[in-house]
């Protein structure tokens, strides 16, 4: 399996500062994003201890290949081992967070989008808390791999309102879950088989506030470089009024097949080399 | 603090400081902003505050909230908007303080909402708008054999089930030429697709999938000898 990745967080045109903050292990190939909340500098903390917080303890049970009674609170029996483990990363950061910001004065009201990505032959795993959103590119299609936690998304699946005035409820913005509100919280989570040619985008609401799904799909199918596609993205938000941080991440899969087929694949491959 | 003005026949009536989370406007003498006339209904609309943001709902009022001339469902307040409500106008205006901070507003901050209050607001938009208040229930795959083999149905809870011959498989498939992991199964945002995985075919509805497809209700799947219908149907457990 062969990925090639990259990411960007920039502040924007309207803001002061970057309350963004991504991270790309290409250890254990695990992609997180975070679009933070909460006055002063709070919103930049609560995003970065997040996705670190992740990023660590993930790792760790991977390393350890801990069996899921080990993990921080109950484990989900819906989901593999590895999901088990972001969930429960997921978790542990929404714990630290959500002390910090009981603890300390200056922390008060800090919290965190979250979005997860980890890549495996057997599976991809896409978790999600907040507003921000992963995608999946396959062939001519655009997919969400994330469900939004916002007061919109609930009206909208409850009929009371339709879609032409989801786009612009001023509810848009008024999140139901996030990290460090509460001292539990619950992560959509998906998990599905990875294809050659599939690429991922993590990224956050000051992107797709901006840039529709099909936008998104025509700036993505018309590169091979996901640094270069992740400046247009980002130049993209920008031009249209770049009201809030943007950070984006593309991972691109590719070489699937040498090693979860038969061995003549591989031969194939090595002659092609 | 905020303060929302009565203005009626171009004289000021009353002012309303925003001294609550959430202040109720309706003909009843028990709402917070109380106007009697017969074209304000009982429970008109409300106004919430969280944290700096005031956000106005109409609750399904007769005769419609409108805010600056525009009818509204919700709407986030600014400083200065008239709200206009029956024959009666609301005069909404921030503090000093709240106009400085408003520059942060303008721009759409994000900002949490407690699910208490939030649970409130969509039962109340539920209510007035004659339903039900729904309960969230989940819809759950199935998996029915119908090839005769004794398997009879098997629930897709799991996010990812895997469909073959190995013995980690969720489904386990016989026949000589059955790969260990034939397709899998992903529930998905957007609802259960299958996607081929051992290079076997596998048939929808008498078509040959490429790579991934989104499952319908009924939807017949065979790979090799063995054919089975997909379904959905509503989950025991609450959401």
């Amino acid at each position: 399996m062969k990925l090639t990745a990259a990411g960007l967080s920039d502040v924007g045109l309207k803001r002061g500062s970057n309350e963004d903050y991504f991270v790309m292990d290409t250890s254990t190939n695990l992609y997180i994003v975070a679009d933070g909340m909460g006055g002063h500098l709070a919103g930049e903390i609560a995003s970065k201890i997040a996705a670190n917080t992740i990023q660590k303890n993930v790792n760790h049970w991977i390393t350890k290949n801990s069996p899921e009674d080990e993990l921080f609170d109950f484990p989900d029996s819906t989901l593999s081992r590895r999901g088990n483990y972001i969930l429960s990363g997921i978790r542990l950061a929404n714990r630290v967070i959500y002390e910090m910001s009981r603890e300390y004065a200056e922390y008060k009201g800090m919290g965190t989008t979250i979005v997860v990505l980890a890549i495996m032959h057997s599976a991809v795993i896409a978790a999600n808390v907040g507003d921000s959103r992963i995608y999946l590119i396959r062939g001519n299609m655009i997919e969400p791999l994330s469900k939004e936690h916002n007061m919109v998304t609930e009206q909208l699946e409850m009929g009371l309102i339709s879609k032409e005035e989801a786009e612009t409820s001023p509810l848009r913005h008024i999140l139901t879950r996030n990290l460090g509100s509460s001292d539990t919280v619950d992560a959509d989570i998906f998990e599905v088989e990875p294809m050659n040619n599939d690429r991922f985008l993590l990224c956050t609401d000051g992107l797709t506030d901006h840039v529709s799904d099909d936008e998104i799909l025509r700036i993505i199918r018309n590169g091979d470089d996901p640094e270069h596609l992740c400046q247009q993205l980002v130049s993209e938000a920008n031009e249209r009024g770049g009201n809030d941080n943007i950070s984006v991440s593309l991972i691109f899969v590719d070489r699937l097949d040498g090693e979860r087929q038969g061995l003549l694949k591989r031969f194939w491959y090595f002659f092609k080399k | 603090m905020a303060r929302a003005i009565l203005v009626f026949n171009k004289k000021v009536i009353k002012e309303y400081p925003f001294d609550k989370d959430n202040m109720t406007i309706g003909r009843n003498e028990g709402n917070d902003i109380a106007i009697d006339n017969l074209a304000v209904s009982g429970l008109h609309a409300r106004i919430d505050k969280t944290e700096d943001t005031y956000i106005l709902t109409d609750l399904q009022s007769t005769n419609g909230t409108f805010v600056n001339d525009k009818r509204i469902t919700s709407h986030r307040l600014q400083h200065k908007d008239k709200i206009i409500v029956g024959k009666h106008l609301l005069f909404f205006a921030l503090s000093k303080e709240e106009q400085a901070k408003v520059k942060d507003t303008e721009l759409d901050r994000t900002m949490i909402l407690d699910t208490a209050r939030q649970k409130d607001l969509l039962a109340k938009q539920a209510e007035k708008k004659g339903m039900e208040v729904p309960i969230k229930k989940e819809k759950i795959g199935v998996i029915s054999f119908i090839d005769g083999s004794d398997q009879g149905e098997i629930q897709l809870t799991k996010k990812l089930t895997k469909i073959g011959k190995a013995e980690t498989s969720e489904i386990r498939l016989g026949g000589l030429l059955m790969p260990p992991t034939a397709a899998t199964i992903s529930r998905r945002p957007n609802g259960y697709a299958i996607t081929t995985t051992g290079g076997k075919t596998v048939k929808v509805n008498n078509q040959a999938i490429q790579e991934s497809h989104f499952l319908k209700d009924f939807d017949t799947i065979e790979i090799g000898s063995c054919k089975f219908q997909f379904y959905t149907q509503e989950s025991e457990d609450e959401k």
